[in-house]
C-alpha cells in the first residue's frame, strides 16, 4: 500500500479491434484518432498501429458498432487496480465547455410534427407522428405542436388537435398549394429560427424525405432518416432508432450537440393514435415571406395511381400474383379484387403467363420483372427459383397455396396452406368488412 | 474426232478462264479472314476426310443420301471420261483410241454404266425437289426449286444425255464396239429401227451438246452453291479435330475488337465454311430453334456469311469499310440476304445439333458464337434479360445474383464437407443450379447420398466455389468468362484438386473443355460416369431394384452427349437400377434434340415459335413414359416445365442420381 | 454543360448476414459494388451526353479503394472521375457528406458549368435519402428528387420536366437549370460497357482530391463535422416464415386472421 508512488502515470492501454463485429462504417475510428494510428484495410475494417497508438479512446467512443476495445497488459492491469483502490474517480462534469453547449441547447424546446398533405389531403403518418410526439412531449414535459403549411390548410389545425397537438403553427398562402422544396423549405427553416423547437418529426414519405433533409441543412443540424423507433435518454436527448444495411442492421443515432434534433419517421411503425373529437388549441398564423414570383419551379400535373391506365408491376406497392393453381383465365377476377382493395395490381408467373392468362409484362421473374412492393401476396405459385428472383426482395411475401412443401414458404414470411378459392376470396370480404368498420377520417369540428 | 477442234479450243480458253476467275475471286475472299492453324494431325485429318468425304458418311444418313452417292462417285468416274472428250476435242489423235483395246473396252464399259446411274439418280433428284422436296431443302433465300439447283441438274442430265447420244451415234456408224456400252447400244438399238435418225447428224449434234454442257458446267460452278464440289473435300480435311465444344480463347489488349462483326473478322476457315456448304438442309432439319419456327437456321447464317463476303469483297480488298452489315439489327424488317439478324443470333441453344448433321463439317455454332462476342463485348447489345443475368454472374458469381453465402444450404442438413488437399479424392462441383434451385438441391443431396453409400471421398469448395462460367462463354461474354476461368482455375490448383465430379453437363464440359485451353488438365467427370463406374466395379451396391418409376425414358443432354460423347454411362446405370434397359426418344444419342435453355437460353425469355421444350415433351409422351430421366438441372426445369404446361399428368422428370437414390433404401 | 453524377461505393448488402449466433453483422468477403441507384443516375448522365454531348464527371467520397468505383464509371463513359478521399472526411454524416460533395461540385463549376447534378436516390448503406437534397441545398440548386423520367429537356432554355414517383401518385414538375435530380430504379435501364471501354478505364485515371484541394474547414467535414453519430448497433429481429391459421380446416378462418395480423402490425392500413 504505502508502496504507490506519487505521480504513477496512469497506463492507457491500445485500441485493438474485437474480431468480427466492425460494420466497415466508413472510417470513423481513423478520422477520430488524433495520432494517425488507425489505417483502414482493403475490407474497409481498422488495423491499430500498435506502436503509435495513445489509448486515448476517442475510436472506441466514435465505433458505432462497439467494435474496438482498449486492452492493457497484465502489469497494467494491476497498477489500475491499484489506482483505483487509491482514488476515487474524480468526475468528468463542470467543464466550461459542456456548460456553454448545455445552455446553447436548452434555448430550443417543445416537440414539433410536420402535418403533410398533398390538396389538403392529410398523410396518415402525420398523425402517426402525432401520437408519438405526444408520448416525446409528455416524457419531456414541454408542448406538441403541429406545423401546418399549404393553401387553405387551417382544418388540419383542428384534426391535428384531436390527435393530440397543444397548439399548431399555420402558414396558409396559395404559393403552398403545391409542394415544392424552395416554398416549403423557406417556411420550415424560418418557423425554426423564430420559434426554436427542440425535436421536428416529419413522415419518410417521398415528401417528408424531400423537404427534411433541406431543412437540416440550412439549419445546419443532424438529420436522422426512416427511424422505426424514437425514445429520450436520460439527458433530454432523443434517441433515433432505424434500420440500415438495407435492414440488416439497426442503428440508434443521436444527436445530442445540436438542435433541433430532426427526424423522417417510417410510415405504418408508429401506431394511430386515438381520435378525441372536440379538442382544440391555439393557432399561430406565420406569415412566410415567401413570393411566386421567386419560384423557379411549377409543379404542371399530379396524377394519382388509380387514375393511371397503365399498370406497371415493377413500381407497385402492392402485387397480388397468381401462377398455376388458377386454373383458368377467368379467376383472376379474384385476384384483381384483392388488389383492388389493397390499392394494389396483379402479377402472373410465367405459366400464368404462357397459358394467356395474364399478359407477359405482368410476369414476375428471372425473365419478367423484378418487384420490391411492400406486400407481395403469391397464389397458387410453387416458388420455382425463375420465381423468386423476381420478388424475394419484397417487404413482406405472403404465399397462398395448398402444397405445404411448395418451396414458396421458404421465403415467405406469412403463409396459409389452403384452396385459394376459398381463402383469397375470404381476405377480400375481410378487408372490406373491416374499412366498412374503420372510422372515416372525418373532420373534427372546430370546438 | 472433234468436229471444230480450234472453235472448241476457243469456246474451252473461254470457259476454263471463267472457272480460274470464278474460283479465284472466291479464294481470294477466303484469305481475307483471319489466321487459323488447321493442318497439324494430318493424317488424322486425311483418314477424316476418306471417310466422310468420300465415304460420304454423313450423306448416307438421309434418305436421298444414296442418290447423292452415286451422284458424288459418277462425276469422280466420269472425271475421266470427260478429261478425255476434252482432250480429244483439242487433239484428235488422242483420246481413249489410244489405250490398248482391252482397257479402253473396260473404261467404255464403266462410264456407260455410271452415266445410266448418274441420269437415273440426277432424274430422281430433279423429281424430289419438284414434287416432294421435304420443308428442310428451302430456307428464306435458297428453295428446293431453286433455279440454280435445277439449272445445275438440268446440265447434268444434258450432259448425260448428249454422252449416250454421242455413242450410240457412233456405234451405229460403227466407230464403237456396241459389246462395250450396253446402254448406248440400246439407245443406237432405237434411234436405228424405230427413230430412222441420221447418225452423223446425231454425232455432231451430241458432241456439241456435251461439249457446251460440260463447258457451261465449269464456267458456272465457281459462282454456284455446287462449288462445294471443289470445297467440300478440302473442308473435310480442315475441320476441326476435336469436338466443337468449346471456343476459342480471346486476348484482350486495347485497340483490339473482338468477335465477329464483319466477315473479315471471321477466321479465313470460317469463311471457307461459307462457300463449302452444299444446302443441303440437314442442319435446318435438325436445329431447335428452326424447328420451333424461330428466325435461326443455321444454314441461313452460313449463307448469310457467303453472301455478305462476296458483297463486301472488293470494299473489304481495298480496305474500306464493307457496305452490306453482317449483323443486322431485329428492329428492321427482317436482316435482309447477306446479313444475320439479332433474334437469330440470340436464339441458337448452342446444342450442337447442325454440326453434327452437317455432312462437310460445317462449324455453325462457333460462328453464332463469334458473332454474339461482337454484339456483346462491342455494341453491348444483347436481349433485356440478360444484363441481369450478366451483372450477376460478374457480381455475385450465380446467374440469380443470390448472395454467396447460401452456396453451402444446400447441405443444411448433412455435415459440411470441405475439399482437403490430400485427404478428399473428389472435389464435388456443386453447381449455381445445384447449390440454389430449390429443385436441384434435391439431386444434390442424392448424390452426395449416394457417393457416401459408396464410400467415396468427396469434399465441395463450401462458399468459394463460384460459377463456371458456361453461359457466359456461350453467350459470348468472353472478357468476363475470361476472367472467371483464371480465377477458377488458380483456386483449383491451389486447393490441389485433381478429380472433379459435377452433376451438371454445362460444369462438366466447362471445367473438362474450356478450362483446358487455361492449361488445366484435372480429371472431370460426370456424375453419370462416376455411378456408371461405381456401380460396375461393386463398389456401389443397391439395396433394391428401382421399380417406382414405372416406365424411365432417357433424356440425353447436348453437353454430355453430342459435345461429350457420353452415351452410354447414364443408359449403364439406368438398366443396372431400374433393371432394364430406358426406353428411347425418337431422336436419340447423337441425334438428340435440346431441351432448350444451353447456349445461355435458360436466362432468356422465348417469345418467337413453339417453345423448344414443349416439342420435347411431346416426343417425350409419345413413347408413353411414367418417368422422364435427365442428367441436367436445365433439363430438369425445361422437362417440368413443359410438362406442366402440356399438362403431362403423373409423368415425372427425375435426374439420374434421384432415380439411383432409391436404390438406397432398404 | 458539365453533368456530374455522385456515386457511392457500398458493401453489397443483399450478402450481409447476421451470424445466427453472435447475433453480429457477417461482412467477411462481402464485396464493394456501386450503390444500385447510382447506377441508374450514371446512366441518367450517359444519355444526356449521348444526347447532347455534354461532359460527364463522376465524383465519389469514400476510402481509397472506392477507385474502382469510379473505374467502372470510366468504362461507361464518364470523362472525368474524381475521388474525394482525405482522412479528414471519413465517419462524416450525411450534412458533413454533402458539404464535401458539393464543395466538389462546385470546384468542378468554375472551370465548366454544372448544369445537372444526379445523384441515386438513396443508398443500400446509409439508406438515408438525405445526401442529394442536402447537396442541392448548399448549392442553391432546385432540387427534384425520385425522379422516374424525364418528360422534356431543353439546353438552350435551360429547362427540365420531369416525372416524380411518390406514394400512390406522379407528379410531373418543371424546373430551370441549374437542378438536382435523385433518381429511382424504374428511371432506366443501367447500359453495360463495352469491353474496349473497360480496357480503357483500366488505363484511365480517377483524379483524387483530398482536403488540401477543398480547403474545407476541419470542423465542418468529417467526423467532426456531423451532427449525428451512431450510439448503437444491434440486429433485428428476424420474421421467420409463418403458417397462419389452418388453411384446409378453416380457410376463412386464416384468412381472417391474416388480415388482422396485418392490421394489428400496421402493414396494412384499412
Ligand atoms: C428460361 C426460363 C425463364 C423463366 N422465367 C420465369 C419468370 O420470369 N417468372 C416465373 O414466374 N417463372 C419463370 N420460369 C418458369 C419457372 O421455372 C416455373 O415453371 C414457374 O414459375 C412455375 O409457375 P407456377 O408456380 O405458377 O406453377 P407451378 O409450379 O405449376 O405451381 C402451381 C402451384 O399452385 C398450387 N396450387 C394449385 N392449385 C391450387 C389451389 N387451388 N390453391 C392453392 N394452391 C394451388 C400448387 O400446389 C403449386 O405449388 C422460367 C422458366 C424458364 C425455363
Ligand atoms: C448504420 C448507419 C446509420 C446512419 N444513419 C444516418 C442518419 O440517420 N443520418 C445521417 O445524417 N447519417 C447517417 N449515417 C451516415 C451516412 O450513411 C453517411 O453520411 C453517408 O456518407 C451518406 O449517407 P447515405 O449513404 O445514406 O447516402 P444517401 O443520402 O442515401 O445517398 C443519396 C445519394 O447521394 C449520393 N452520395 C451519397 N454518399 C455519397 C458519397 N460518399 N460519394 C458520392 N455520392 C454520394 C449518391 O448519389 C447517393 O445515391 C449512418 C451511417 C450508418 C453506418
Ligand atoms: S447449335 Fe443447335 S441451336 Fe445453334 S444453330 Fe446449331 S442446331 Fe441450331
Ligand atoms: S451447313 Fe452443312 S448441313 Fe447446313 S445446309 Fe450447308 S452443308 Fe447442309
Amino acid at each position: 500500500m504505502s508502496e504507490a508512488k506519487v505521480g504513477v502515470k496512469r497506463p492507457r492501454g491500445k485500441a485493438r479491434l474485437i474480431e468480427g463485429r466492425c460494420i466497415a462504417c466508413g472510417g470513423r475510428c481513423e478520422s477520430a484518432c488524433p495520432v494517425d494510428a488507425v489505417e483502414m484495410s482493403g475490407s474497409g475494417e481498422p488495423e491499430i498501429v500498435v506502436a503509435q497508438c495513445i489509448g486515448c479512446v476517442k475510436c472506441v467512443k466514435v465505433c458505432p458498432a462497439q467494435a474496438l476495445e482498449v486492452v492493457f497488459t497484465e502489469e497494467e492491469k494491476r497498477i489500475l487496480e491499484q489506482l483505483a483502490r487509491e482514488s476515487g474517480a474524480d468526475a468528468e462534469d463542470g467543464d466550461p465547455e459542456a456548460r456553454a453547449l448545455a445552455a446553447k441547447l436548452a434555448a430550443y424546446r417543445g416537440v414539433w410534427v410536420f402535418v403533410e398533405q398533398t390538396e389538403g389531403e392529410p398523410a396518415r403518418v402525420s398523425w402517426e407522428l402525432m401520437g408519438k410526439g405526444r408520448e416525446l412531449a409528455d416524457t419531456l414535459g414541454v408542448p406538441l405542436s403541429a406545423v401546418v403549411i399549404g393553401s387553405h390548410v387551417e382544418e388540419l389545425c383542428y384534426h391535428s388537435f384531436c390527435y393530440g397537438a397543444d397548439q399548431a403553427y399555420l402558414v396558409d398562402e396559395p404559393v403552398f398549394r403545391h409542394y415544392r422544396t424552395e416554398a416549403y423549405l423557406k417556411a420550415v427553416c424560418r418557423l425554426i429560427e423564430n420559434y426554436q423547437p427542440e425535436i421536428v418529426l416529419m413522415g419518410a414519405t417521398g415528401l417528408g424525405r424531400d423537404l427534411a433533409g433541406a431543412v437540416a441543412t440550412v439549419v445546419g443540424t443532424g438529420l436522422t432518416a426512416d427511424c422505426t423507433g424514437l425514445g429520450i435518454d436520460d439527458r433530454r436527448n432523443l434517441m433515433q432508432t432505424r434500420p440500415a444495411f438495407g435492414g440488416n442492421i439497426m442503428a440508434t443515432i443521436m444527436c445530442d450537440k445540436f438542435r433541433p434534433q430532426m427526424a423522417t419517421v417510417r410510415p405504418h411503425v408508429m401506431p394511430l393514435p386515438e381520435r378525441v373529437e372536440g379538442k382544440s388549441g391555439p393557432v399561430i398564423r406565420v406569415a412566410s415571406g415567401v413570393k411566386e414570383e421567386e419560384m423557379l419551379t411549377k409543379v404542371l400535373a399530379v396524377v394519382s395511381d388509380r387514375n393511371r391506365d397503365h399498370v406497371d408491376v415493377a413500381g407497385a406497392e402492392f402485387i397480388v400474383s397468381g401462377g398455376r393453381g388458377m386454373m383458368g383465365k377467368e379467376n383472376f377476377v379474384l385476384l384483381q379484387e384483392l388488389a383492388d382493395e389493397l390499392g394494389g395490381v396483379v402479377g402472373a408467373s410465367r405459366s400464368a403467363v404462357d397459358a394467356g392468362w395474364m399478359p407477359h409484362e405482368r410476369q414476375v421473374g428471372q425473365t419478367g420483372k423484378t418487384v420490391r412492393p411492400k406486400i407481395y401476396i403469391a397464389c397458387g405459385i410453387s416458388g420455382a427459383i425463375q420465381h423468386l428472383v423476381g420478388m424475394q426482395d419484397s417487404d413482406l411475401i405472403i404465399a397462398i397455396n395448398r402444397d405445404p412443401d411448395a418451396p414458396i414458404f421458404e421465403v415467405a414470411h406469412l403463409g396459409i396452406v389452403g384452396d385459394l378459392f376459398q381463402v383469397v376470396p375470404a381476405l377480400t370480404e375481410r378487408l372490406r368488412s373491416l374499412k366498412q368498420k374503420a372510422p372515416e377520417t372525418a373532420a373534427c369540428s372546430n370546438g | 474426232m472433234s468436229p471444230n477442234p480450234q472453235l472448241f479450243l476457243l469456246l474451252l480458253i473461254l470457259s476454263a478462264s471463267a472457272f480460274v476467275i470464278g474460283c479465284y475471286r472466291r479464294f481470294s475472299l477466303v484469305a481475307l479472314g483471319r489466321p487459323e492453324d488447321r493442318l497439324d494431325a494430318p493424317g488424322t485429318r486425311f483418314a477424316r476426310m476418306l471417310r466422310l468425304a468420300f465415304g460420304q458418311q454423313r450423306v448416307l444418313g438421309k434418305p436421298f443420301g444414296m442418290n447423292h452417292f452415286v451422284i458424288f462417285w459418277s462425276f469422280i468416274i466420269l472425271a475421266a471420261a470427260n478429261a478425255e472428250f476434252v482432250v480429244s476435242g483439242v487433239l484428235p489423235q488422242a483420246g481413249l483410241a489410244a489405250l490398248p483395246a482391252p482397257l479402253q473396252h473396260a473404261l467404255l464399259f464403266l462410264f456407260d454404266l455410271v452415266s445410266l446411274a448418274a441420269l437415273v439418280c440426277v432424274l430422281i433428284a430433279f423429281a424430289r425437289r419438284l414434287f416432294f422436296a421435304e420443308p428442310s431443302l428451302s430456307s428464306d433465300y435458297v428453295k428446293a426449286r431453286s433455279p440454280e439447283a435445277l439449272l445445275i441438274l438440268s446440265l447434268i442430265a444434258v450432259l448425260m444425255l448428249a454422252y449416250f447420244g454421242l455413242h450410240a451415234a457412233r456405234i451405229m456408224i460403227g466407230m464403237e464396239d456396241p459389246t462395250a456400252m450396253p446402254v448406248s447400244a440400246a439407245i443406237a438399238a432405237l434411234m436405228a429401227a424405230p427413230l430412222a435418225t441420221d447418225p452423223t447428224a446425231v454425232a455432231t449434234w451430241s458432241w456439241w451438246l456435251h461439249a457446251l454442257a460440260l463447258l457451261s458446267f465449269l464456267a458456272y460452278l465457281p459462282q454456284s452453291k455446287h462449288m462445294h464440289i471443289l470445297t467440300a473435300i478440302p473442308n473435310c480435311f480442315f475441320a476441326g479435330l476435336e469436338r466443337p465444344n468449346t471456343q476459342p480463347r480471346e486476348e484482350f489488349a486495347r485497340g483490339m475488337r473482338f468477335g465477329a462483326g464483319r466477315v473479315d473478322e471471321f477466321t479465313w476457315k470460317d469463311l471457307f465454311d461459307s462457300f463449302s456448304c452444299t444446302e443441303c438442309g440437314r442442319c435446318q432439319e435438325a436445329c431447335p430453334a428452326a424447328a420451333t419456327g424461330k428466325s435461326l437456321n443455321p444454314r441461313s447464317i452460313i449463307h448469310a456469311l457467303k453472301t455478305n463476303l462476296l458483297a463486301n469483297g472488293s470494299s473489304l480488298r481495298a480496305g474500306e469499310t464493307p457496305t452490306l452489315p453482317l449483323l443486322a439489327n431485329a428492329s428492321d424488317t427482317g436482316p435482309g440476304e447477306g446479313s444475320a439478324g439479332d433474334d437469330a443470333i440470340w436464339a441458337c441453344t448452342t446444342c450442337g445439333a447442325c454440326m453434327n448433321a452437317c455432312p462437310v463439317l460445317i462449324e455453325h455454332m462457333p460462328k453464332i458464337v463469334k458473332m454474339r462476342r461482337h454484339l456483346v463485348q462491342m455494341r453491348a447489345s444483347f436481349p433485356e434479360e440478360l444484363s441481369a443475368f450478366f451483372e450477376n454472374v460478374e457480381a455475385r458469381s450465380n446467374p440469380w445474383g443470390i448472395a454467396p453465402t447460401e452456396r453451402t444450404k444446400w447441405h443444411a442438413n448433412l455435415p459440411v464437407r470441405p475439399f482437403e488437399q490430400g485427404k478428399t479424392e473428389y472435389l464435388l462441383y456443386v453447381g449455381c443450379a445445384g447449390a440454389f434451385d430449390a429443385r436441384q438441391k434435391q439431386v444434390t443431396v442424392a448424390l452426395a447420398t449416394i457417393l457416401d453409400a459408396a464410400g467415396v471421398s468427396w469434399g465441395t469448395l463450401g462458399k468459394e466455389e463460384r460459377c463456371c462460367g458456361d453461359s457466359l462463354r456461350r453467350l459470348g461474354n468472353e472478357f468476363v468468362f475470361d476472367r472467371t476461368a483464371r480465377d477458377n482455375v488458380k483456386l483449383l490448383a491451389e486447393r490441389g484438386v485433381k478429380k472433379i465430379v459435377t452433376q451438371c453437363p454445362h460444369c462438366f464440359t466447362t471445367l473438362k473443355n474450356d478450362y483446358r485451353q487455361y492449361g488445366m488438365e484435372l480429371e472431370v467427370v460426370h456424375h453419370s460416369e462416376l455411378l456408371a463406374g461405381l456401380l460396375a466395379s461393386g463398389q456401389l451396391e443397391l439395396k433394391q431394384r428401382v421399380a417406382q418409376f414405372g416406365t424411365v425414358l432417357f433424356h440425353d443432354s447436348c453437353y454430355l452427349g453430342r459435345h461429350n460423347d457420353v452415351y452410354s454411362a447414364p443408359r449403364q446405370v439406368l438398366a443396372t437400377t431400374t433393371g432394364a434397359s430406358p426406353a428411347e426418344f425418337v431422336r436419340n444419342a447423337e441425334r438428340s434434340f435440346c431441351c432448350g435453355a444451353g447456349g445461355g437460353r435458360m436466362w432468356q425469355e422465348e417469345q418467337e415459335g413453339e417453345r423448344i421444350n414443349l416439342n420435347r415433351v411431346k416426343e417425350a409422351l409419345q413413347q408413353k413414359p411414367d418417368t422422364i430421366c435427365v442428367s441436367c438441372p436445365y433439363c430438369l426445369t425445361m422437362m417440368e416445365d413443359g410438362l406442366k404446361d402440356l399438362q403431362g399428368g403423373a409423368v415425372r422428370v427425375k435426374d439420374l442420381a434421384e432415380v439411383v437414390v432409391e436404390g438406397l433404401r432398404a | 454543360m458539365l453533368v456530374v453524377v455522385c456515386i457511392k461505393q457500398v458493401p453489397d448488402t443483399t450478402q450481409v448476414q447476421i451470424d445466427p449466433v453472435t447475433n453480429t453483422l457477417v461482412r467477411e468477403g462481402i464485396p464493394f459494388i456501386v450503390n444500385p441507384y447510382d447506377t441508374h443516375a450514371l446512366e441518367e448522365a450517359l444519355r444526356l451526353k449521348d444526347r447532347f454531348g455534354f461532359r460527364v464527371a463522376a465524383i465519389s467520397m469514400g476510402p481509397p479503394n472506392a477507385e474502382a468505383t469510379l473505374k467502372k464509371a470510366l468504362a461507361l463513359g464518364v470523362d472525368e472521375a474524381i475521388l474525394l478521399s482525405d482522412r479528414a472526411f471519413g465517419g462524416a454524416d450525411t450534412l458533413a457528406t454533402s458539404r464535401v460533395l458539393s464543395e466538389a461540385i462546385d470546384r468542378l463549376n468554375r472551370q465548366e458549368q454544372v448544369g445537372i447534378v444526379i445523384c441515386g436516390k438513396q443508398t443500400i448503406d446509409g439508406d438515408t435519402a438525405q445526401v442529394g437534397p442536402g447537396i442541392a441545398t448548399r448549392l442553391g440548386y432546385t432540387q427534384l428528387t425520385l425522379v422516374d423520367r424525364v418528360e422534356k429537356f431543353d439546353p438552350f432554355q435551360g429547362r427540365i420536366t420531369v416525372r416524380r414517383k411518390l406514394e400512390g401518385r406522379h407528379e410531373t414538375v418543371e424546373a430551370p437549370l441549374p437542378v438536382l435530380l435523385t433518381v429511382v430504379r424504374e428511371l432506366n435501364r443501367p447500359r453495360y460497357p463495352t469491353v474496349p471501354m473497360r480496357l480503357e478505364s483500366e488505363q484511365a485515371t480517377v483524379q483524387v482530391w483530398s482536403n488540401q484541394e477543398l480547403q474545407l474547414d476541419q470542423n465542418g467535414i468529417g467526423l467532426k463535422g456531423s451532427p449525428t453519430w451512431v450510439s448503437r448497433i444491434f440486429s433485428p429481429q428476424r420474421e421467420k416464415g409463418e403458417i397462419v391459421g389452418d388453411g384446409v380446416a378453416d380457410p376463412a378462418g386464416a384468412a381472417h386472421l391474416l388480415v388482422d395480423k396485418l392490421v394489428s402490425r400496421d402493414l396494412l392500413v384499412v
